[in-house]
């Protein structure tokens, strides 16, 4: 029937199926719907936001008369303008070694953390694919990807029952004549403490990505360079790191758009609020979000957060162009 | 067959006599091979021991927890934390019944909501493709910031001290968005979805009738992985609810945790002031903090297969 009324009448069926197009494209925009408004008020309703950082935010009611009846809209506007002023707030001599010292904390575990993250989590996927009994490295696997799947407050309890005065290692400081130690009082433990739970928690979920991407490797590959004399090592760095570079590339650009925000929940709960390691423990993420629940003026962590974003945007461009201009198939955008 | 499996480095069965040069092509030497499941079993333990310390202390008798502190292995068990716990806690149930159902909205508005913008953006037919694309990717690379969002979800939104507020905030995610969208475009051929138009179906009953059982897998990583990311999401308790009424699991026991913790270390300080021993007893928090971890722990060994298949097959571009 369809070829039938194609072969008799070209035009209706070319406006026939113009119609079709129109209804299939009004099916899309409504799927996208729920999704594109979550989007709006989550993730763009808050970008205009981002000029509190240049205001002195006063909450001000609105006139009954006015057009803008929500009070938060309407002060942002009505606010005054400051310029640089809370910049210049975070960099005041009282507070610049505070400012500093969060944005070190922030910028060097996170670089820390990329860098033992790809390491270990390409060795594992390695050493997994390689292992010659199957059911064991499946069995690791699963047990590694396992603390991925644990919350941090989890973490806060177990790091509690081993580090604190009670706890499992000072049981067995004090007992074999040690003098104990106060993880939540001094500051040396703290970067220890935090790469440990970063590898225990993370490494297995990194791994996966590699490890699908080791198993699509063509092993004719590897059969030839074996034959032709290459050890494991050269396989490795000839073979099997090439395919991943891709995968990496495109990772480590997302984290270094990262590298002003930091895993909040782990630096807010692991140590516990303790006032006196803050100086090892605080990020800038954390930082922001004290000033926000204290009475500190809002233009403050706006324009701490400001740079979070800003920052941080603008370094994942920068990155993406080096990586476009270098090997264009490995950009992002 | 979940993880990959490497191909010819098994010899099973009637193949164990195969001649062994061709295994050892490729395969690790005995040596190498012996070391590194030695060293990848003891590292698994120690992967396994702070779940074990929590499980064990939440099972230690208080007596032997205070006079002992933790320990590997305690000298007396006992399992009145837990019966405390479901008896007469009733933070931890209000916890817990929040937690549940913001779980559960959650998961199937995640779900429903990721696999209806991810389905267009994987056909080339959409006029609008790449700008929706764009729409979802950019709030990956840019975001207004910590005080601006908790000014819009406070004062524009209004979720703040409501069950909304638990799972709103993450029932939506760019991330498996792009994930689902590829996974859509490998995993379900065009040539299905065609026919299937052909045939008379409009796109949303291909979509709910052909696409999503095929794209199963993917699926149910997004549930899994949205399912656990409310299960243990503490910020958006932490930044919108101060009515205790409302509050997840994981935002009890921890402020469980810090005032614990807080009277503890400066209870020199306030001689008299707080009686230590009035205290919530250390056994009943860490069989607190079990309870957090256990549905998940049950899960797991069920769920992660799909996990590693959906997360590979849509990471990878085909």
């Amino acid at each position: 029937m369809e070829a039938t009324s194609s072969a008799k009448s070209i035009p209706q069926k070319k406006s026939r199926w113009n119609r079709n197009k129109v209804y299939t494209n009004l099916s899309y925009l409504v799927m996208v719907l729920p999704g594109a408004i979550w989007l709006l008020l989550f993730s763009y309703l808050p970008m205009p936001g981002i000029i509190m950082a240049f205001k002195t935010y006063r909450l001000v009611r609105p006139p009954a008369d006015s057009f803008i009846q929500n009070k938060f809209i309407y002060s942002l506007i009505q606010s005054p303008w400051v310029g640089l002023d809370n910049f210049r707030y975070l960099t005041l001599p009282t507070n610049i070694d505070a400012t500093l010292t969060y944005v070190r904390n922030t910028v060097l575990y996170n670089l820390l953390f990329m860098v033992v993250g790809l390491v270990l989590s390409v060795a594992l996927a390695v050493i997994i694919f390689e292992l010659t009994n199957r059911f064991l490295a499946k069995l690791y696997h699963s047990i590694f990807f396992l603390p991925y799947f644990i919350s941090w407050i989890v973490v806060a309890y177990v790091v509690y029952a081993l580090g604190s005065s009670q706890g499992i290692i000072n049981s067995g400081l004090t007992s074999t004549g040690f003098a104990p130690i106060e993880i939540y009082k001094e500051k040396i433990y703290w970067p220890f403490i935090f790469l440990v739970a970063n590898i225990w928690k993370y490494t297995g979920n990194g791994s996966i990505i590699y490890l699908a991407v080791i198993t699509g490797i063509d092993r004719e590959l590897y059969e030839a360079a074996a034959i032709d004399g290459a050890g494991k090592w050269k396989q490795f760095t000839n073979i099997t790191l090439p395919h991943l570079i891709p995968v990496i590339v495109l990772l480590q650009i997302l984290a270094v758009g990262r590298i002003f925000g930091s895993d909040f929940d782990m630096f807010y709960t692991l140590p516990n609020g303790a006032a006196l390691v803050k100086d090892v423990t605080q990020t800038l993420d954390v930082f922001v979000y004290s000033m926000l629940r204290s009475s500190t003026p809002l233009g403050y962590p706006a324009a701490a957060a400001f740079v979070q974003s800003i920052v941080g945007f603008i370094l994942i461009l920068i990155t993406n162009a080096v990586v476009r201009r270098t090997k264009p198939e490995l950009a992002l955008f | 067959m979940d993880i990959p499996i490497k191909p010819d480095s098994v010899p099973k069965g009637k193949f164990f006599s195969l001649p062994r040069k061709k295994r050892d092509v490729l395969a690790l030497s005995r040596t190498t091979n012996a070391v590194l499941t030695v060293l990848l079993g003891v590292l698994c333990i120690v992967t396994l021991i702070p779940l074990y310390i929590i499980v064990i202390s939440s099972v230690t008798s208080e007596a032997a927890l205070t006079a002992n502190g933790y320990r590997l292995w305690p000298e007396e068990f006992s399992t009145m934390a837990y019966t405390f716990l479901f008896a007469k806690g009733s933070i931890v149930i209000t916890a817990y019944n929040n937690t549940i159902i913001s779980t559960v909205a959650g998961t199937i508005l995640s779900v429903l909501m990721v696999a209806l913008y991810a389905y267009p953006l994987s056909r080339n037919n959409f006029k609008y493709k790449t700008f929706f694309t764009f729409f979802a990717f950019f709030t990956m690379l840019f975001g207004g910031g910590l005080v601006s969002y908790y000014m819009v979800t406070r004062q524009i939104l209004h979720i703040q001290n409501s069950i909304w507020a638990l799972f709103l905030p993450s029932a939506f995610s760019p991330f498996w968005v792009i994930v689902m969208r590829t996974f859509y475009q490998t995993n379900v051929p065009n040539e299905i979805i065609e026919s299937a138009r052909i045939d008379g179906a409009s796109e949303w009953r291909t979509l709910f009738q052909i696409v999503m059982p095929l794209a199963m897998p993917g699926l149910a990583t997004v549930a899994l992985f949205s399912a656990i990311g409310i299960w243990n999401n503490f910020f958006n308790c932490l930044l919108l609810v101060d009515d205790a009424k409302y509050y997840s699991l994981q935002f009890t026991i921890y402020t469980t945790l810090n005032n614990i913790r807080f009277l503890l270390e400066n209870a020199d300080k306030m001689q008299g002031l707080v009686n230590i021993s009035e205290l919530p007893s250390q056994t009943f928090r860490m069989a607190m903090a079990v309870v957090t971890v256990g549905p998940i722990i049950f899960a797991y060994p069920f769920f992660q297969r799909y996990f590693i298949r959906g997360l590979t097959m849509g990471a990878i571009k085909g």
